[in-house]
C-alpha cells in the first residue's frame, strides 16, 4: 500500500497499486487544476516533497524535463508513487469536491493499515 | 482557386499504440499507411490518402498540410511568401508519402505549413457510383473528415495578415480589444477562403503550439453521440457538448492519449468574403468560446501541446 500525504494539511490518501497521483486524489474526492490528464500539457504538476514516483508510460521531455524529474517536480497525471509520497500543490489548495469519496478512501486506508498491522511479524512459509 | 482546404494535421504522440487505438477505434479513421514510425489516416468521406499523421516521440504539432487546386498555385503562393517575408523551401514529391511536391512555409508563429497540389487518390468509402449515404460499419465516432485547427502565436495580427496575403484567406470572426481595428490588439482570428466558417484559427499564446485540431461532424446529434463514445472509451473531455458563440459551431473538446486536444465540430454558418466581420471583445469572450457556460474554463488558454 502506498499513500499520498498532502502538505501542508497532512491529508493522507490511500492509493491502489499502479494508481497515479491524480487518479488517487480524484478518487478520494479531491480536485485541483488539471488539463489533458494525458501527460501532454503539464498543467497538473505538483511538488514532490518526499518519496519517489515512477512514470509507467512515456512522458515527453518537453512536458517534464530530465531536470524536473530529479528536482522534485511531479507530473501528477502520469506519476505512480513507488513508496509513500508527500506532495504540495502549486499555487492553490486541494479542494474537496466529493466528501463521500473521501470517506470511502479513508475506510480503505484504515482497512489496509489494519491488514498490514495484523500481518506484521507473521513469517510466510 | 488556390488553397482548397487544410489537408492534413501531423502531430506527435508519446505512445503510438495508444494513439492508434484512439484515432482508429474512437475517432473511426481509416489507417492508410504505417511506415517509418508514422501512421497515416483518412476519414470515410475523404478521398485523398491521408488527413491525419501521428508520429511517436513528444507531443504537439509537427506541421499542417494545405492543398491547392493546381500546381501553378504553389508558384503564386511562393511569390507572395517572398513579398510577405517568410522563410520557405521547396519540398519534393515523396518527402511525405503519397504527397506531391510543394512549398514548405516557416511561419512567424514557428509553425510549419506544407502547401501541396496532389495526394494519392484513394476515394471516399461510399464510392462515387450511386453511393449510399454513409458506410454502414463505421467504427466509434466515425468522423467523416478533418475540419480545421487552432494554433497559438505571439502575434495574431501578423499571422492573420500572413494567411490573408499568402493564402487569400479572409477573417470571419475576430477577438480584439477595441472595435476599431487600428486601435485594437488582436487576440484571436478565424480564417477561411470559402464557405467553411474557418480552416485555421490563431489564438494569442506560445509560439509553435497546437491548441487543437478538429474533425467535422454533421449536427448536434452527432456531437452528442461522439461525446458518449468518448465516455465509453474513457477519453478525457475538456468541455462539451456545447456551442461556440464564435462560428456558432457545436463542439466537444477532448484529448488524445498524448494530451493533444482534439475537437469534433458541427455546424457553423456559411462564410462569405463580403459578409461583415464578426468582432468579439474580451468582456464577452466567455460567451464567444463557450456559449452556454458563458465563461472560459481555465484550460482554454493554459492547456495546449
Amino acid at each position: 500500500m502506498t499513500t499520498i500525504t498532502v502538505a501542508p494539511s497532512g491529508e493522507v490518501i490511500y492509493l491502489d497499486p499502479g494508481e497515479t497521483v491524480l487518479g488517487g486524489l480524484y478518487k478520494a474526492g479531491y480536485a485541483y487544476t488539471i488539463g489533458c490528464r494525458r501527460g501532454g500539457c503539464g498543467i497538473c504538476k505538483v511538488d514532490l516533497i518526499s518519496g519517489a514516483v515512477d512514470y509507467t508510460v512515456t512522458v515527453a521531455d518537453t512536458v517534464l524535463s530530465p531536470t524536473e524529474r530529479t528536482t522534485g517536480t511531479c507530473l501528477s497525471c502520469r506519476a505512480v508513487p513507488t513508496e509513500d509520497v508527500t506532495i504540495a500543490m502549486r499555487g492553490e489548495e486541494l479542494r474537496l469536491i466529493n466528501p463521500l469519496l473521501r470517506s470511502i478512501n479513508e475506510r480503505a486506508r484504515q482497512r489496509a493499515e489494519a491488514l498490514k498491522a495484523s500481518t506484521a511479524g507473521v513469517s510466510t512459509p | 482557386m488556390g488553397i482548397m482546404r487544410m489537408g492534413y494535421a501531423h502531430v506527435r504522440v508519446t505512445d503510438l499504440e495508444q494513439a492508434k487505438h484512439h484515432y482508429a477505434n474512437t475517432m473511426g479513421l481509416y489507417e492508410t499507411l504505417n511506415q517509418d514510425g508514422k501512421v497515416y489516416y483518412k476519414g470515410w468521406d475523404e478521398w485523398d490518402h491521408h488527413s491525419v499523421v501521428i508520429e511517436e516521440g513528444g507531443v504537439g504539432v509537427v506541421k499542417f498540410g494545405f492543398k491547392v487546386e493546381k500546381a501553378e498555385d504553389i508558384d503564386v503562393i511562393e511569390a507572395k511568401a517572398k513579398t510577405f517575408g517568410v522563410t520557405t523551401e521547396r519540398m519534393s514529391a515523396g518527402e511525405n508519402p503519397e504527397v506531391s511536391d510543394g512549398l514548405r512555409i516557416f511561419t512567424p508563429s514557428e509553425h510549419v505549413l506544407e502547401v501541396y497540389h496532389a495526394q494519392t487518390l484513394i476515394g471516399v468509402e461510399t464510392g462515387t457510383h450511386n453511393p449510399e449515404a454513409f458506410p454502414r460499419h463505421l467504427v466509434g465516432i466515425g468522423v467523416p473528415a478533418l475540419d480545421h485547427a487552432l494554433i497559438l502565436a505571439e502575434d495574431v495580427r501578423l499571422m492573420e495578415r500572413m494567411f490573408v496575403e499568402l493564402f487569400g484567406y479572409f477573417p470571419t470572426e475576430r477577438v480584439q480589444t477595441d472595435l476599431n481595428d487600428d486601435d485594437a490588439h488582436f487576440i484571436a482570428s478565424w480564417l477561411t477562403n470559402n464557405n467553411q466558417i474557418h480552416q485555421i484559427a490563431v489564438l494569442e499564446g506560445e509560439q509553435g503550439k497546437l491548441h487543437h485540431f478538429a474533425f467535422k461532424l454533421g449536427d448536434w446529434n452527432d456531437v452528442g453521440r461522439a461525446a458518449e463514445i468518448m465516455v465509453m472509451d474513457d477519453v478525457p473531455i475538456d468541455i462539451g457538448p456545447t456551442r461556440h458563440g464564435i462560428t456558432r459551431g457545436q463542439t466537444v473538446y477532448f484529448f488524445d492519449p498524448a494530451g493533444n486536444r482534439n475537437e469534433v465540430f458541427a455546424g457553423g454558418y456559411p462564410a462569405y468574403p463580403d459578409r461583415p466581420l464578426t468582432k468579439w471583445t474580451p468582456d464577452a469572450l466567455g460567451r464567444g468560446i463557450f456559449y452556454h457556460a458563458r465563461e472560459m474554463n481555465e484550460r482554454f488558454t493554459t492547456v495546449y501541446t
